[in-house]
């Protein structure tokens, strides 16, 4: 772990999670693409049950 | 504080969850090679009934029930830092469940309990079996009954102080503990015995279906819930950081524990006891319940975020490299949240209405629950075993990098697992079958599927095999010496220094819950009661 002055330090507290808003993003983008997938490639494709 | 009789309560219910794991580990390798039939010796349907409600058994109610009330006893003595209420009640607890177990046990092994841990009726089985599920039941009720007193009575000796977060969360487990098991004990004291013992003729299964659904969901946030505990209490400072979110994280389990409750219905989508309405309203809760996981996702995230800036990781993605993922709970937890993502995507294709219908009754079902129990929540069992046991034995870990092979081991072996369980139920194959004597093109298809789960059930039984290894190593090693590692909490970035009643007890969300479960199950259940339904006998024992 490298040595961090305290001001570094408090301002890592304070921003915002970028990294995370990012990553929450792009699973839930994932999620309802696969979602879309799912559900126009292969549900309604199969068409009604017999 | 000298807590040595809590870690003896606390280590006695571990090692009875675990030895319950090991074994249905051995089950669960079993019953994917009964079921691909490569070895045609080991063919057969009855065999393979009772080893699979003996695993459901052992891993959903035994593994889980024990886990939770030794971790919950650890959490509510060290986070409040005062001895567990009454110690003697909660051994008196500890020998019922075990009994309880042992009961079951005999009928399961015997193949006289072969109707899955889901035991729906009118599926029979012998008496010891019900018998044994309630005390195992009652066991747990004590550990609810000592978290919540523990629970009152640190508020009253510390007025308007924020109750420690892990012990909010486990008393909100306790609570949803005892809201959600009342549906399965109400089945089996009203039914399931009375007809097992021949007091009654028939069972009405919409009645019981009805019953079990109240029970079915919310005991898989039951299990869910320490894993929840170990993201926001643990995590943030093995990675060397804080917890983003204190209020967040009480929020969420909170809205757990309310709405996971009166949901239950999206379990019988396909069945016709109930009305569309009702199974309308319990899919859109199901939807209200993923709200907690998406804050869960969120703050664990964000708290490993702030940990790996602080260890020196730049721009929007730097800071993950930056985590220590030598740390067994750090590589838990994001081995956990992967298959969360890849589970939780699963969950909701099973909660959507119309797509329910695509994957009803298949191979899918059993490969999303095992993504999510197996996976997500027990590989947090694992971390907070290898977290709280040199702790408990007060002896260091054997092996830190065991501990890290085996969890690699275990997300692997559950992606080779689950991933075939998944296309295997698009293709089709039904759940709930022990072999298939016809070839087709449809059942040929299967093979190769059923070929890697058998693969990726070696590699898991490998991996838990590893566990108990370590575990077993580090209780026996002979070290000797003070160890005076105690058990570090999380603290948040902003802790809270005060907080308004409703984020600091259970009292209005008690009574949410009951007028929650009022509308949601009232009518469903009453309306067998004024109906002409037809009972069914009893079959299968």
């Amino acid at each position: 772990m490298n040595k961090m002055n305290e001001e570094d330090r408090k301002r890592i507290l304070e921003i915002s999670p970028v990294g995370t808003f990012a990553l929450m993003a792009v699973v839930i983008g994932s999620m309802v693409i696969a979602w879309l997938f799912l559900y126009f490639g292969v549900f309604i494709p199969r068409g009604m049950i017999n | 504080m000298n807590d040595a009789a809590e870690r003896k309560l606390a280590l006695s219910h571990l090692w009875v969850a675990f030895i319950a794991f090991i074994v249905a580990c051995f089950m669960g390798e079993y019953q994917v090679l009964e079921r691909s039939g490569l070895i045609p010796a080991l063919d057969s349907p009855t065999v393979y009934f009772a080893s699979v409600s003996t695993h459901g058994v052992l891993m959903g109610f035994v593994l889980t029930t024990f886990f939770i009330m030794g971790f919950g006893y650890y959490t509510a003595s060290t986070s409040l830092k005062v001895p567990v209420w009454n110690n003697k009640l909660a051994w008196v607890g500890f020998w019922i469940s075990l009994l309880g177990t042992l009961l079951a046990a005999i009928p399961l092994l015997t193949g006289n309990a072969s109707v899955l841990y889901t035991f729906y009726l009118p599926m029979q089985a012998h008496v010891a079996f019900y018998l044994g599920a309630t005390l195992l039941i009652v066991g747990s009720w004590i550990w609810c009954g000592i978290m919540w007193v523990m629970f009152k009575q640190w508020k009253q000796v510390h007025p308007k102080q924020p109750v420690p977060l892990a012990m909010f969360a486990t008393t909100a487990n306790a609570l949803l503990w005892l809201w959600a098991s009342a549906g399965v004990a109400l089945e089996v004291l009203f039914q399931a015995i009375p007809l097992a013992l021949g007091w009654i003729d028939t069972v009405d299964p919409g009645l019981a279906r009805t019953l079990f659904a109240w029970t079915l969901h919310p005991i898989v946030y039951f299990w869910l819930i320490p894993a929840y505990i170990a993201f926001y209490v643990f995590v943030p400072k093995q990675a060397g950081g804080y917890l983003y979110s204190d209020e967040a994280a009480r929020g969420a389990f909170i809205v757990l524990a309310v709405f996971a409750l009166p949901i239950g219905f999206h379990h019988l989508y396909m069945d016709p006891e109930q009305a569309k309405g009702w199974k309308l309203l319990h899919g859109i809760g199901t939807l209200v319940v993923s709200i907690p996981t998406l804050v869960t996702g969120f703050t664990v995230i964000a708290s490993l975020e702030i940990a790996g800036r602080l260890r020196g990781g730049k721009g929007l993605f730097g800071w993950i490299g930056s985590l220590p993922w030598s740390n067994p709970m750090v590589l838990a937890v994001i081995l956990s949240l992967l298959m969360l993502i890849l589970g939780g995507f699963g969950g909701v294709i099973n909660a959507s209405y119309a797509m329910n219908a695509m994957i009803h009754n298949t191979a899918w079902v059993p490969g999303h629950f095992h993504l999510i129990f197996a996976g997500t929540t027990v590989i947090m069992y694992f971390a907070i075993a290898y977290y709280l046991w040199p702790m408990l034995v007060q002896k260091p870990l054997f092996s830190n990098s065991l501990a890290l092979i085996q969890l690699w081991t275990w997300f692997i072996g559950m992606g080779i697992l689950t991933t075939p369980w998944h296309v295997l139920g698009l293709l089709g194959q039904p759940r709930r079958i022990s072999s298939v004597v016809y070839n087709t093109l449809l059942t040929l298809a299967w093979k190769p599927y059923e070929l890697a789960m058998i693969f990726g059930g070696l590699i898991l039984l490998g991996s838990a095999c590893l566990f108990i290894y370590n575990l077993a190593k580090t209780q026996l090693n002979p070290v000797s010496g003070v160890f005076t590692q105690r058990v570090e909490y999380a603290e948040a970035i902003h802790p809270v220094k005060e907080l308004p009643e409703y984020l600091n007890d259970f009292t209005l969300w008690n009574r949410v819950i009951a007028v929650l479960m009022l509308i949601s199950f009232g009518v469903p259940i009453l309306q067998f009661f004024f109906m002409n339904t037809f009972g069914s006998p009893g079959w299968g024992y």
